[in-house]
């Protein structure tokens, strides 16, 4: 299991289009953005190397402003789930 | 209804995201306080500072059988509130790769050191037998030299580079062994490649170094400009902040300067890709704006500042016998002896005096028609930025880094950019800020304000000095007259001193120059390789460093030992040892103070210095230096904290006593005591700092300073005749006044022609810091961009038959590296000019680049040389 919480920046006004981008990662679920463009985004991927690479996309994706990491949880699956 | 642990980590991490987010998701609370927060109670949680930039964010650390096994960002640090750029998550993993050195390794051929031998794994005690060896010869030399020579004229043959990444206290226990051990200046850091202009600056304009505002500018702002900084990839904690701000408050701007565009150009409300060198019209056209528009804050002119002139003609820092500084009237360089500072030449550092109406007419070429013309960027544009200058309803915050530092004229021109801020008076208070960013976690703790300069002493003290000398003489209990009173060679004259084999020993801890120097073909390579240098590299991986070496000491690294860092906004910040270093790695202060176990204070002192206290005659310099009754003060403890958990310090347990608090508490008095010669840098007992999420300097009576030399905020600022309530006084400068100092346009050292036809700019990208030699261990960070590319304009690619991916050489006048051209990466340089950054250390852009400096800080331009580009 390996989750990450992340705070995406966007423009408020392009926000719909940011939104389709971000979710076309795989992953990747958008729980709720305020007034002024702040998202927050949950990605989720077991394969550390994709969760990297997902975490760069993100990153570098069109629109988005500014994304920082707040939370990041992993641990191995062999644990109840 | 029971939520499965996947969706209750899951919960927690909206939570968590949510609450920084400022954005309420339904149900969450409820989900969360179903469940008891039980997953990591077997983890120990400790704050550190991060190992990175110079943003100092503050991560913490989850411990689990002395491994570090998570980290996530600090809630509760002021700097990053929670959150974490990329290289932070990757921050744990730094510390385990596979390679990590864990050996001493000295070059050898049958059982004995040989310059052109193997490496061969050794002991500590026979790597510092052949290291001491090699540094006793080299010190002989040096002291037949100085025989019968005044204390400042005396020269050395041993120096170390240090680092901006070096703890306080590792740096201090580094300048005090070479200048007060050694009687040395040849000590110098890596961060004289990224902040050394930005130092003289404020040294010239306030007297004092450093910031006098801080991060809180970022929220207070109207108005934030980028003068050569890409923010958005190397300071990603503050450019969120600063996003935050234009994203929530009305009527907020983003003006992004720069020579190519990048990911701050997203944001950006005004983007102006300037010509390389013409942000020094730039600036004086503001500055020219404000004054024919009679904007300028009248009464802060007339009380708050002085006007000086820059001596101009003063050449790039190059070798004596380059064209360029046979030119130069005013390098400073002696005719016969580059090495010595005798300046023959006229002085570079000269300022004189001028009045208002002169700095009018002296900045009052620079129109906005001129201004354009020479940077590329439309009228229009530039008057919207002088417009938000001159405003004096808008707080600007001016922020810069490596663009505006590593640049010929970067002192002058951190000075234009003070210059638009004095004459509005924009300074020192909430939002109005001209902020220097720094690149390295402690270039400000330790190089800066230890002073592990080849010109400085702890505090803003310099070795030319007398009083400041005697100063720290006392404090270290030295025989008057020890400090040696010559400014030491410089990162870049090291190189070419050891080149020319009058430094012959080299000691580098904590960074890579082999790879960061400028002109690794012509100075670096053959410095390091010559046959009378002997270089050792302290380092906890292999590095390009370590390849030219001749001895490699296995460091300990970061959270493997108690440490602290200053960050940019005068924040010094604290963490305790979370784990142990690998195999046989020692940290860098244990390297040094074991290394001084190796000096008689005779082999190092002449006779009548030794005379003047008998006493310490027979000892070594660890004795002397750190036995003194200050540094060995404190006994051994356990360190713990205040929730109960117990922490290792290896230090402590090898020298008998708690080492980084008798270095802080003897370099507080440097910075705090009474009767010391400067004020401002006051800072608090060691023990607050393991308490607090760091302390921003002045500290006096336990309380931090946010805006520096303002009424009302600094307590060093007190209502008198000259200063009313809630005024400035720049109490750096004996008459409370800033200088604003003028400095022209002046052409840059090298420029693109017919054969070398672009412009190359080099720089970090998000994913690698600096050399690369931490983020390329950590495989994610790798693959998201493995190799340095070639960033250049899809119509300079077609012009020279090129496409995207295509291998090429970048050729300069010094060398050249293949790579990958790449036309739709984030950095979109114009025409005419290409950018490649300078992690990758199997394509050393350094090659390429020129040795060129600004003459005054000594800092290397690689923002600018020309190259071609041809297919590979």
């Amino acid at each position: 299991m390996n989750i990450c919480g992340i705070l995406v920046h966007a423009h408020p006004e392009g926000f719909g289009a940011v939104r389709e981008r971000l979710l076309a990662i795989s992953g990747v679920e958008v729980h709720g953005v305020s007034e002024e463009g702040r998202a927050v985004v949950t990605l989720e991927e077991d394969d550390e190397d994709r969760m990297a690479e997902s975490m760069m996309a993100i990153q570098t994706l069109e629109g988005v402003l500014s994304a920082s990491l707040i939370y990041h949880h992993r641990e191995d699956d062999n644990e109840a789930i | 209804m029971k939520q499965t642990r996947r969706d209750f980590i899951k919960t927690n991490a909206i939570a968590a995201t949510a609450a920084i987010a400022g954005v309420t998701i339904p149900g969450v609370k409820e989900a969360l306080a179903a469940e008891e927060k039980d997953e990591y109670m077997d983890v120990r949680w400790d704050k550190a500072a991060c190992r990175y930039c110079g943003t100092g964010c503050s991560v913490l650390m989850g411990v689990k059988d002395g491994k570090v096994v998570a980290s996530q960002g600090d809630p509760d640090a002021p700097v990053n509130r929670g959150l974490n750029c990329i290289k932070g998550y990757f921050l744990p993993k730094i510390l385990y790769g596979k390679d990590r050195l864990t050996k001493p390794l000295l070059r050898k051929t049958d059982g004995k050191f040989d310059k052109n031998g193997k490496f061969e794994e050794v002991s500590w005690d026979e790597a510092f037998n052949v290291m001491a060896e090699k540094w006793k010869a080299a010190i002989a030399k040096s002291m037949e030299e100085n025989k019968g020579k005044p204390v400042d004229k005396l020269t050395s043959r041993v120096g170390m580079f240090g680092s901006g990444q070096w703890t306080i206290w590792e740096g201090y226990a580094a300048s005090k062994f070479m200048k007060a051990g050694l009687r040395s200046n040849n000590l110098d850091p890596n961060a004289r490649h990224c902040m050394a202009s930005a130092v003289v600056a404020f040294m010239r304009g306030f007297g004092i170094d450093e910031p006098m505002g801080c991060y809180d500018d970022l929220e207070h702002a109207d108005v934030f400009v980028l003068w050569g900084a890409n923010m958005a990839e190397m300071h990603p904690i503050l450019w969120s902040r600063l996003t935050d701000t234009r994203l929530t408050k009305a009527g907020s701007e983003v003006h992004v300067l720069s020579t190519y565009e990048h990911r701050c150009f997203e944001l950006s409300d005004n983007s102006m890709v300037f010509k390389p060198q013409s942000d020094l019209a730039i600036a004086n056209f503001i500055a020219n704006y404000i004054i024919q528009n009679k904007a300028y804050n009248q009464d802060f002119v007339a009380n708050k500042v002085n006007f000086k002139r820059a001596v101009t003609n003063i050449g790039y820092g190059l070798r004596p016998k380059h064209p360029l500084e046979v030119a130069a009237a005013n390098n400073g360089y002696s005719a016969n002896d580059p090495a010595d500072p005798e300046k023959n030449k006229g002085d570079p550092n000269k300022m004189d005096p001028m009045t208002f109406e002169e700095y009018a007419a002296a900045v009052a070429e620079y129109t906005v028609e001129k201004a354009s013309e020479m940077s590329g960027v439309p009228q229009d544009q530039l008057l919207r930025l002088a417009k938000v200058y001159a405003d004096p309803s808008k707080k600007v915050s001016s922020f810069w880094t490596m663009g505006m530092n590593q640049h010929t004229r970067g002192v002058w021109q951190n000075g234009n950019v003070y210059n638009i801020h004095l004459l509005m008076g924009k300074i020192s208070e909430p939002g109005n800020s001209p902020f220097s960013l720094t690149g390295q976690p402690s270039a400000c703790g330790t190089a800066r304000e230890v002073g592990t300069f080849a010109h400085r002493l702890p505090a803003d003290h310099v070795v030319m000095n007398k009083d400041h000398r005697a100063y720290a003489e006392k404090i270290w209990k030295l025989p008057e007259g020890t400090i040696n009173g010559k400014v030491g060679f410089h990162a870049v004259l090291m190189h070419r001193m050891m080149k020319d084999g009058k430094l012959n020993c080299y000691w580098q801890q904590c960074n890579n120059n082999m790879q960061a120097a400028a002109n690794t073909n012509q100075e670096s390579f053959p410095g390091w390789r010559n046959p009378d240098v002997f270089v050792t590299v302290s380092d906890p991986y292999p590095t390009v460093s370590t390849i030219a070496a001749d001895l490699v000491l296995p460091t300990a690294m970061w959270i493997e030992k108690e440490g602290a860092y200053g960050n940019a906004e005068r924040r010094t910040q604290f963490w305790r040892q979370q784990v142990k270093a690998p195999g046989e790695s020692r940290s860098d202060m244990w390297q040094v103070m074991e290394f001084a176990k190796r000096f008689k204070t005779e082999e190092v002192w002449p006779e009548e210095q030794l005379a003047k206290m008998p006493e310490y005659k027979g000892k070594t310099l660890y004795e002397v230096l750190y036995e003194n009754g200050q540094v060995n003060k404190f006994p051994k403890q356990q360190v713990t904290d205040d929730r109960g958990n117990n922490y290792g310090n290896d230090e402590m347990d090898h020298f008998g006593y708690y080492v980084q608090k008798g270095l802080f508490e003897e370099y507080r008095m440097f910075n705090t005591a009474e009767g010391m010669p400067k004020k401002g840098h006051e800072m608090a007992e060691f023990d607050t700092y393991h308490k607090v999420r760091g302390l921003r300097w002045p500290v006096i009576d336990g309380k931090e300073t946010l805006w520096r030399f303002r009424e009302g905020y600094d307590p060093h600022v007190k209502v008198s005749d000259t200063v009313a309530k809630g005024a400035v006084n720049f109490y750096g400068q004996k008459d409370g006044k800033a200088n604003i100092i003028f400095g022209p346009y002046e052409p840059p050292a090298e420029a693109p022609d017919a054969e070398f036809d672009l412009w190359l700019c080099t720089g970090r990208v998000l994913e690698h810091w600096h050399s690369g030699s931490m983020t390329r261990r950590v495989p994610e960070l790798h693959r998201a961009m493995p190799d340095a590319v070639v960033y250049m304009n899809p119509k300079d690619a077609k012009k020279r038959n090129l496409r995207d991916g295509s291998e090429v050489k970048v050729i300069s006048r010094r060398g050249e590296i293949i790579t990958r051209v790449d036309t739709r990466g984030r950095n979109r340089p114009p025409e005419g000019l290409v950018f490649v950054p300078w992690f990758d250390e199997s394509r050393l852009i350094n090659k390429v680049t020129l040795d060129q400096t600004d003459p005054l800080s000594k800092e290397t331009d690689y923002k600018k040389c020309a190259v071609k580009v041809v297919k590979a």
